[in-house]
Order: structure tokens, then C-alpha cells, then sequence
């Protein structure tokens, strides 16, 4: 509506420009002719005196039709000849100009033009004559100025059309416009309302809608992959925690049933104490992952040797494996440095470990190292002989609450690889699965190797750059 | 032993100082850290356990404004907040340990026992020594009755901090944080294993067991 009004008002004011443009000609034109009778009348006062301009004007007046109005004036305010009845009784503007309007004369013989005897325009100069006379010249500017009043109708009218034609393109494209944004209006309120799958129609134009469609689409593509993982985490922590709480439930109910028994109830409450610190142990994962994910981290990231950590956990780890019935070797290159988190790194590292000694059937083997990889990074890798992960599988374990059907029975939580992925991403790092050792003897493997890579530290003389 | 507890959470407070008085403490309460302060300076506490969110006074400013004035009372921080940042704060301010909520009991109960013990004018000692069982720290040899018993470094540590403190409970989180400085629940049961494997080695061969397990709560050593 508002770019119809502008149409219109911008037409009119084009057309408005026209007419002041040539109606202000028109009156220059006639200014200028009277400038020249009177500059002609005054040489010939100059040249012949007061008589010589009455003979010229009555030579000029009588029987009508003169090109000009005259009138020249006595000093004593009487007539002496012309074709009006009087001076006008106008005051002259700035430049001594009137702008007056006067009745024609009756003259004689006339067509019947009596119709418009009534006042005509006319402009004129009134000129001091030396010796008290007063001269004045006119022009009939009657024509001129229907002439501009039918122009002035005319932009009136074209005016009101371009209004008209503003108004009604205006109401056509903004309909359709509107219909557009209805379309996409009515699309997020679907979406709003819960259907994720509706997408804004596109016409494939690449005009500014077009775009917009494009985008909205995009967004709400990376909406609806949002929502469903975030549907699958819930649904995951709802099925891992059931587990538990079900256990812990049932423990619970059974104490209350061993009355009598003092010891089993005392046991009985001990397990569902463990159970609870099950779930605290799931929930601060969850916490410490996003954590980690919101990269909250980053100020407990120091320059360090990693085989500080690698020893440490190889340490440690040999007993456990051992305990556990299987081999446990390590290889640990040293003076390597990187800018990590030391107790990140450990907790990483740890996960990796704990992950191959829970996986691993007795009598396997697993084998931990640290080396400069060909990349230039500082590797970590830990190989067992278990199972492995199937190819298919091994993108998908990295996900929160992710677990392959045949862990679903061993203890954890399906957050341990997401952890790990999140430590690796907060030390600009890459974490990796891939086959092990495959298959070896006493039916073992194929067996799995993960491991997380991290860019060595710039040497400290390089740090300043 | 005499204990203040400063919690804003009633219910909690209440539940340490059941438990504290259960095992033969006293334990006072204060509500939020500004009378926290009043209580610990006009009376002689042996453990401050200090909660670190709390109204009008926070419990990271009510240990500095002790620390500030020469009060060495060991303080034990409670929090909910467990990252790694969170604990060298809390140390930073004036804390002696660190506890994350939620925790049990006799987690509480041992880190304060064991912080109470730690008030003792810690000595350098060379030696240490839980019945028949010597550690000398300089030589870094263990012996039991007439024989050596040789130790990996990491077992030492570990039974370094078991005799350090004899006679209390020592949990398996204090174990994890003393002894390998890991802050984090590792995936498999690290410390149960290094336990059964110092057993193994100090206890074993002998006709008396000096390592106990204390159920629900980690480990004693007593002669």
C-alpha cells in the first residue's frame, strides 16, 4: 500500500514540475513581448514625444484586434487613447508587473464571442512616461492560462490514474508476497506445533523469498537433527538409568522383607548404596561431558611431556591386567610435548584402558603406546585382542549413550567414548578406531586399536610468535 | 573430636552431624559463612567442614578471612562443584581438602579423621613403623619382622599413606587423589587390585593381617 502511495505521489510530483516548468514559460513569453511593446513605445516618445505614442496607440486600437492592450494616461488621470476602460486597479509585483484581469471591449462588428465577455487574464507593465504621463502596455494571457488550467486537469487525472494503477499493481504484488510469507508462516507454525518434517516452498528464483526459504529450510533441517538426537540422548538416559534404579529399587524392597535377618539386610542396603553411586557416576559424566563440550576447560591446559601420563597409566594398568588374566605390554616414547590437561589426558587414556581390559576375554593381550606418529602428532594407541568394533559401528560409538548390543550386559555407561572424543576435541586432537591385530590364536580378536592423537607443543623459543 | 559444620542446607547439615556424633564427635552447625566465622573464632575446633556455596558469606571467603587471620583450623570444603579448576580454588583459598557433593558418609568421616590427625605437629619422619611393619622413607626399603619386602614405587606410595595414617579409614577417592593424583572414577577397580596386591606382599606370608577392609567405607591398616 505505502509503495503505491509513493508511486503515486512521485507521479504527481514529475507532473506537478511539468506544469510549474511551462506555465512559468508561458508567462515569461508574454513578460518578454510587453518588455519589447514597451521598449519600442519609449524610442518612439524619445524620437516623436507624447504625440507620436497616442498616434501609434490609436492607430493601433481602433476597430480591435490589436496584439496588445494600451492605455496611456494623462497627467491630470485622464485617458488620452487605448483599448481599456482604466488602469487596472492592481498593484504592481516587484518588477512592476499586474496581473490583472479586464472585460474586452465591446467593438463593433464582433463575432459573438460575448460568451466569455466576462473577465479575461491579462498581464501588463505600467511605465512612468516623462512629463507625468503613464504608460500602459498588456497582454491578453487568456489562452495561456486555459491552456495551463486544461494541463493542470490533465495531471490531475494522470495523477489519479497513476494513484489508481499504484494502488491496484500494489495490492497485486504485495498479495502475492504476502501469500509467500503465509506460506512460510504457515510452515513454522507447524513446526511450532510439533511437525518437524514441513518445509517452506521454494520457487527456486534465488530472489530475496527464495533465499529465505532456503534458509529457514536449512535451519530447520539442523533443527529437526537436534531433536532427534537429543531424543535419542533422553531416550538412552531414560533406558540406562531405568536399569539401575530398577535394581535399586528391588534391593531396597527387599531389605524391607529381611526383617529378621539383620546381615542380608545390612548387605542388601550396602549393594543399593553402590547402585545409587552407579547412577551419581552416570549423572557427573553426563555433567563433565558437557562440560567438556561447552569448552569450559581450557584453563588447566599447561605444556607437558605426555609420557608422563602414559607411564603413570602403564603403571597402574599392569596389575589390573594382570589381575585380570591378560598380557600387558607398553612402548612409550619420551621428551615429546603438547599443551594438554593432565588429568584430562589420564581420564582419556584411563577410558581407553578400562574399555580393552573390560572387552577382552582372559587370555588376550593388551598393548599400550605413545610415539610420534608420521602426522607429527603424539599418538596414543591402546590394542586389545577382544572383539573390536564392526566398521559399521565404529562412527556411531562415539555418541553419547551409545551401546553396541553386546556390551549391553557389561557395566558402563555409553558415555566413556564420548568422553573420550570430547577430551581429544578440547586439545585440538583426533581420536580413531580401527581394527587390531586381527585374528590370532586361541580364537581371540580381530581385536580393536583406539587412539588419540595430539599436535605437539611449537618449541617454547617459538612460542612468542 | 569437635567439628563445625557450616551448611546453609539444614537437612544435610543435620545428616553430618548424626553421623559425626554416632562415631563420638561433636559437631556444631552454623547456617552461612559470616556465622561460620563467629563460631570458629570463638571456639576451638579441630575440623572446619565448610560448604563452599552458601547465603551472606561464601565458604571460599570465610576460610580466607580465617587463613587471613593466622587461624589454621584444617577445613574440609564441601561443593558441588568438582572440576579441576574448582578444587586448586578451594585449595588456593585456605582449604585443606575437597569433597564433592554427592558423597557418602564415611567418606566425610575419614577425610575428616584424617585431617584432624594432620593438626599434629608433623614431624619429618624417616621412619615409619605399624607393628612389625617398618617403612624407612630415606633407604626406601620396607621390612616386616626379619624380612624385606620389596615394593614397586606406586605400592610404596600407597602403603606410604596407609601407615602415614594408621589406625583411620582410608577411603578408595582419598587413595586415587593421594596417591595417584587422579581426579576422575577410573573404568576398572584400580585401587581393589593394587590393594589385594600389597596384601599379597605385607600380609600374606604373615600369621597376622595388619591391611583390613572396612566395609562400605575402603581400608584400615592397624597393628
Amino acid at each position: 500500500m505505502l509503495s503505491a502511495a509513493l508511486f503515486a505521489l512521485s507521479s504527481f510530483l514529475i507532473l506537478a514540475f511539468v506544469y510549474v516548468a511551462s506555465a512559468g514559460m508561458m508567462l515569461r513569453r508574454a513578460d518578454a513581448s510587453i518588455n519589447e511593446e514597451v521598449t519600442a513605445l519609449e524610442a518612439r516618445f524619445q524620437a516623436g514625444g507624447i504625440r507620436s505614442i497616442n498616434r501609434y496607440i490609436l492607430q493601433r486600437t481602433v476597430g480591435g484586434g490589436a496584439d496588445y492592450l494600451y492605455l496611456l494616461v494623462h497627467p491630470s488621470g485622464r485617458s488620452l487613447s487605448g483599448n481599456l476602460s482604466g488602469l487596472p486597479d492592481v498593484q504592481p509585483d516587484d518588477e512592476g508587473r499586474l496581473q490583472f484581469s479586464y472585460r474586452r471591449p465591446v467593438v463593433a462588428g464582433a463575432e459573438e464571442e460575448d460568451a466569455d465577455k466576462d473577465n479575461r487574464a491579462a498581464r501588463g507593465r505600467l511605465v512612468e512616461l516623462p512629463s507625468g504621463y503613464q504608460l500602459f502596455v498588456g497582454l491578453d494571457v487568456d489562452e495561456e492560462n486555459s491552456l495551463v488550467g486544461r494541463m493542470l486537469n490533465t495531471i490531475f487525472a494522470a495523477s489519479a490514474l497513476a494513484l489508481a494503477l499504484g494502488v491496484a499493481g500494489g495490492i497485486f504484488i504485495s498479495r502475492r508476497f504476502v501469500a509467500r510469507l503465509d506460506a512460510i508462516n504457515n510452515v513454522s507454525r507447524s513446526v511450532k506445533a510439533g511437525d518437524l518434517t514441513r518445509r517452506a516452498p521454494r520457487n527456486n528464483t534465488g530472489d530475496e523469498l527464495d533465499e529465505l526459504s532456503e534458509n529457514f529450510n536449512n535451519m530447520l533441517d539442523r533443527v529437526e537433527a537436534l531433536m532427534h538426537r537429543m531424543r535419542h540422548t533422553g531416550d538412552s538416559i531414560a533406558h540406562d538409568l531405568r536399569t539401575p534404579l530398577t535394581r535399586m529399587r528391588n534391593r531396597l524392597d527387599e531389605a524391607l522383607r529381611e526383617e529378621g535377618d539383620l546381615d542380608a539386610r545390612e548387605q542388601t542396603l550396602e549393594r543399593a548404596v553402590s547402585d545409587t553411586d552407579e547412577l551419581l557416576g552416570i549423572f557427573n559424566s553426563i555433567l563433565s561431558l558437557s562440560r567438556l563440550e561447552s569448552g569450559e576447560s581450557r584453563k588447566t591446559i599447561n605444556r607437558m611431556d605426555p609420557a608422563v601420563v602414559a607411564e603413570d597409566l602403564a603403571e597402574t594398568y599392569e596389575y589390573v591386567c594382570e589381575d585380570d588374566g591378560l598380557e600387558f605390554s607398553f612402548e612409550v616414547e619420551r621428551g615429546m610435548e603438547v599443551f594438554a590437561d593432565r588429568g584430562l589426558l589420564l581420564q582419556g587414556l584411563d577410558n581407553l584402558l578400562g574399555n580393552a581390559v573390560k572387552y577382552t576375554p582372559a587370555g588376550g593381550a593388551v598393548t599400550l603406546r605413545l610415539r610420534r606418529n608420521s602426522e607429527g602428532c603424539a599418538e596414543f594407541s591402546v590394542t586389545d585382542t577382544g572383539p573390536g568394533i564392526p566398521d559399521a559401528d565404529r562412527e556411531r560409538v562415539t555418541q553419547r549413550f551409545v551401546r553396541l548390543d553386546n556390551s549391553r550386559t557389561l557395566p558402563g555407561s555409553g558415555l566413556g567414548l564420548s568422553l573420550v572424543q570430547a577430551i581429544v576435541d578440547v586439545h585440538n586432537g583426533k581420536f580413531d578406531l580401527g581394527e587390531g591385530p586381527g585374528h590370532v590364536a586361541g580364537g581371540h580378536g580381530p581385536g580393536l586399536r583406539a587412539s588419540m592423537c595430539f599436535p605437539l607443543a611449537p618449541a617454547p623459543q617459538d612460542e612468542g610468535v | 573430636m569437635r567439628i563445625l559444620i557450616v551448611e546453609d542446607d539444614r537437612e544435610a547439615a543435620s545428616y553430618i552431624r548424626k553421623g559425626m556424633r554416632e562415631s563420638g564427635h561433636v559437631a556444631d552447625h552454623a547456617v552461612d559463612g559470616e556465622e561460620g566465622l563467629e563460631m570458629a573464632r570463638a571456639a576451638e575446633y579441630d575440623v572446619l567442614v565448610v560448604d563452599r556455596m552458601m547465603p551472606r558469606m561464601d565458604g571460599l571467603t570465610m576460610v580466607e578471612t580465617l587463613r587471613q587471620d593466622d587461624d589454621h583450623t584444617p577445613v574440609l570444603i564441601l561443593s558441588a562443584l568438582g572440576e579441576v579448576d574448582d578444587r586448586v580454588e578451594g585449595l588456593k583459598a585456605g582449604g585443606d581438602d575437597y569433597l564433592v557433593k554427592p558423597y557418602a558418609f564415611a567418606e566425610l568421616l575419614a577425610r575428616v579423621e584424617a585431617l584432624a590427625r594432620r593438626r599434629d605437629p608433623e614431624t619429618v619422619r624417616t621412619k615409619l613403623v605399624v607393628g612389625d611393619l617398618e617403612m624407612d622413607l630415606l633407604a626406601r626399603t620396607v621390612n616386616r619382622g626379619e624380612e624385606e619386602i620389596l615394593l614397586q614405587p606406586r605400592e610404596f606410595r600407597l602403603l606410604e599413606f596407609l601407615m602415614k595414617h594408621s589406625g583411620q579409614v582410608v577411603t578408595r577417592t582419598m587413595l586415587l587423589e593421594k596417591v595417584w593424583d587422579y581426579h576422575f572414577d577410573p573404568q576398572t577397580n584400580v585401587i581393589d587390585v593394587h590393594i589385594s596386591r600389597l596384601r599379597s606382599k605385607i600380609d600374606k606370608p604373615f600369621p597376622r593381617s595388619l591391611l583390613h577392609t572396612v566395609r562400605g567405607a575402603g581400608y584400615r591398616l592397624q597393628a
